[in-house]
């Protein structure tokens, strides 16, 4: 009698529960809130800092100057880390839920959640006589619109430690152009007991980061690897496939710090201002942190990748804008978060980031004349190359995850050959044509022009 | 209780069915199956689930040697007691990042070890392909230990006092007492325990092994319930499914086994 009563109170609350859902769906139907510049509640979900040393604190104090100038937003800033920056929004799109504002790295992290509505178009909110000032929006195009604003413009250049140099009997104003070079460099400065290279790749990035700055070189376009994304031509293909053969010949020579493996990117971007390493490549941000650390100029070189390819890209520079910002599909107040992005972009706001970071905002409005350390002027010169490109941007996020990062980490562990990487990157590519035959069509849409 | 409990799984075995999105699934029978059955990563998360099922039996080894020795009221047992449990209550996150520092190849273990002139046994623990899943183990055990150390001293604490004074007063020795008296009257505890750990390892380490490894290098520490974690942060949500569902097929294989050998036990 009593396991009836329960049951029966059981049944009343799920019908009740479910009556209390109904009526609250009902009563406010999509669209009805108003979406109102000036007066809404914002989730941004953002990442940078580890590309910007600084970002994080910036984005917080520009939230609450922007508070105090708007008093009916809030916004609240919820800080990602870098290897859950895709999956966690991917997830969050599942259930259509989540930031008003999301962080991804340009083109396809951004584009996929793009194609399967979980953002708006950008260029529906902000008009274009704002967007033209903005750099890098090529990035973020498909379907004739822009899906995400660019922050900063991120540059990889190549450093060297002058003094390690000295002491290894090279010249430390010369760092190498070519990859040949970089091996005789690294040589030397192994056989006098100093570190040649460093990168962490416990997480896959440092692999990932070789993909992007030496397997493109042998390119001629970005045309070529979308073909590959789509099996028009084969990633096995030395084109694509031959860098894991030289960060296999890297790793076996002992030209990389030996624990490669076991700690994270972001501690292997810290190895060179740390002293540790006598050559590594960093992003803008962990440049201008690093000369801090070093002392300047004068104790550090910085210019391009060395060449190893010898297609078109291979002259190309590393910028991008990396992470973008884009509002959600489900957001009630996709004008605010238009309007703060915007903001984001003004003067003082593009002037404050400078400060903060040292890494140059994607704007052309930003005044180069604030521009007066030596160093930051070369990367500021190598950043706005006419050709650059990021290849891991053309990837899907899948294989990015499941191919490109795993790949580097057989290499850097010694667990697997080339050949395994090779097998592995093709694996996963057919993996996500079979598991998402949806974004299959749209990247085939999009490389050909749609 | 059908709604709680039957409606999500009803759910899961009818995704596992689709591929896409949850807006737009598709269609695609039992390929989800095929495709993670012929999928090598999926072996290597397997295979990495049942090489955790080793770190069972030392748990519970070393757990009920430390409880038969505690229970001898030795001087600071309590004390003892509290130690060996504390990592269990601490977050498995928290230790899994912890012991990511200690466990680099220059990290705290490797320096201690190198200092100690024993650098010989100085291991890159999660950079080697082979070591990174002996390592998760490793943590598996360090952290549960304490649980199985108090449910034992529990267990031994509830038996009356009167059989092993009498085992003592014909003369058995201390292993003697231990072997033929105290642990097969505490059977039943340590099968249920046995099933607990069984299943903890199966469907419960995806928080080790995400902090520590990520299931890296490579695949190589992978398991399951990364596989579904990665298959479902990937948008492959009928690959996550089909995942789950062969999860939840072994897991309740496990728990039936289980059962049956208690009622068996029982029986006799």
């Amino acid at each position: 009698m009593a396991r009836k009563h329960v049951l029966a109170a059981l049944g009343a609350v799920l019908v009740l529960s479910a009556a209390i859902f109904a009526s609250s769906a009902a009563s406010k139907p999509a669209g009805v809130v108003a979406d109102d510049p000036n007066n809404a509640t914002l989730t941004y979900w953002y990442w940078g800092e580890d590309d910007a040393p600084g970002a994080t604190n910036w984005i917080k104090k520009e939230a609450a100057a922007y508070q105090t100038a708007h008093p009916k937003v809030k916004i609240k800033i919820v800080i990602q880390s870098t290897d859950t920056l895709t999956s966690a929004f991917t997830t969050a799109a599942q259930t259509k839920s989540g930031p008003d504002i999301a962080t991804q790295w340009a083109t396809l992290p951004v584009l996929t959640p793009a194609w399967n509505g979980s953002s708006v178009a950008i260029s529906d909110y902000v008009p274009a006589s704002e967007t033209k000032n903005w750099i890098g929006t090529s990035e973020n195009l498909s379907g004739g619109k822009l899906w995400a604003m660019p922050q900063y413009l991120l540059g990889i250049p190549f450093v060297w430690n002058k003094a390690m140099f000295k002491k290894a009997g090279l010249n430390p104003n010369k760092g190498p152009k070519t990859w040949t070079e970089l091996l005789a460099d690294a040589k030397k400065l192994k056989a006098a007991g100093i570190t040649p290279f460093g990168m962490g790749n416990k997480d896959g990035y440092g692999g990932a980061w070789f993909f992007s700055l030496i397997g493109k070189q042998n390119l001629n376009s970005i045309d070529e690897l979308k073909a590959a994304m789509l099996g028009k031509a084969k990633f096995s293909d030395p084109k694509f496939s031959g860098y894991l053969q030289v960060l296999a010949d890297f790793k076996k020579a002992g030209y990389l710090n030996s624990d490669v493996a076991s700690i994270s990117f972001p501690q292997g971007l810290q190895l060179f201002g740390q002293k540790k390493v006598a050559m590594s490549w960093v992003t803008d941000g962990n440049v201008t942190a690093a000369a801090k650390a070093l002392g300047g100029a004068k104790a550090m070189g910085v210019g391009p990748i060395p060449k190893w390819g010898k297609g078109k890209l291979a002259s190309s520079y590393d910028t991008t804008q990396s992470s973008s910002a884009f509002i959600t599909s489900w957001s009630k107040h996709p004008k605010a978060a238009a309007q703060f992005l915007v903001f984001l972009h003004s003067q003082q706001a593009m002037k404050n980031w400078y400060a903060a970071t040292g890494v140059f905002p994607a704007d052309k409005r930003f005044p180069a004349s604030l521009v007066t350390d030596p160093i930051a002027k070369q990367q500021l010169a190598l950043d706005l190359s006419p050709v650059s490109v990021w290849p891991e941007n053309f990837v899907p996020p899948q294989v990015d995850g499941n191919a490109d990062l795993a790949a580097g980490e057989l290499i850097t562990s010694g667990s697997g050959s080339p050949a395994d990487a090779v097998k592995l990157w093709e694996r996963e590519l057919a993996k996500w044509k079979a598991q998402h035959p949806d974004e299959f069509k749209n990247y085939t849409k999009w490389v050909s022009g749609g | 209780m059908g709604f709680a409990f039957g409606y999500p799984l009803v759910q899961v075995v009818r995704e596992s069915f689709y591929a896409g999105n949850f807006a737009s699934p598709i269609w695609v029978g039992l390929d989800n199956y095929k495709g993670v059955i012929a999928d090598p990563e999926f072996h290597t998360s397997l295979l990495n689930n049942l090489k955790l099922l080793v770190a069972v039996p030392v748990m519970l080894g070393l757990g009920l040697l430390i409880a038969l020795v505690l229970n001898d009221r030795i001087r600071g047992g309590r004390q003892y007691q509290a130690i060996v449990f504390l990592p269990y209550v601490l977050p498995a996150t928290a230790i899994g990042i912890a012991f990511s520092f200690l466990l680099q190849q220059n990290g705290v273990l490797n320096t201690a070890l190198r200092s100690a002139h024993l650098g010989v046994l100085a291991q890159d623990w999660l950079g080697n392909a082979h070591l990174a899943i002996v390592s998760v183990g490793g943590l598996v055990v360090w952290q549960q230990l304490g649980f199985g150390v108090v449910v034992f001293t529990a267990a031994l604490l509830a038996l009356p006092p009167e059989t092993a004074e009498a085992a003592r007063i014909d003369g058995a020795g201390w292993w003697a007492l231990q072997r033929r008296v105290l642990i097969p009257q505490i059977r039943p505890i340590i099968e249920l325990l046995t099933v607990i750990q069984v299943i903890t390892v199966l469907t419960w380490v995806f928080n080790y092994v995400y902090v520590l490894t990520s299931g890296g290098p490579g695949y190589a520490s992978s398991v399951m319930e990364l596989y579904i974690w990665r298959s479902f942060s990937n948008g492959a949500n009928g690959t996550a499914a089909s995942v789950a569902v062969m999860l939840l097929g072994m897991a309740s294989v496990l728990i039936g086994l289980s059962l049956w050998v208690r009622r068996r036990a029982v029986a006799t």
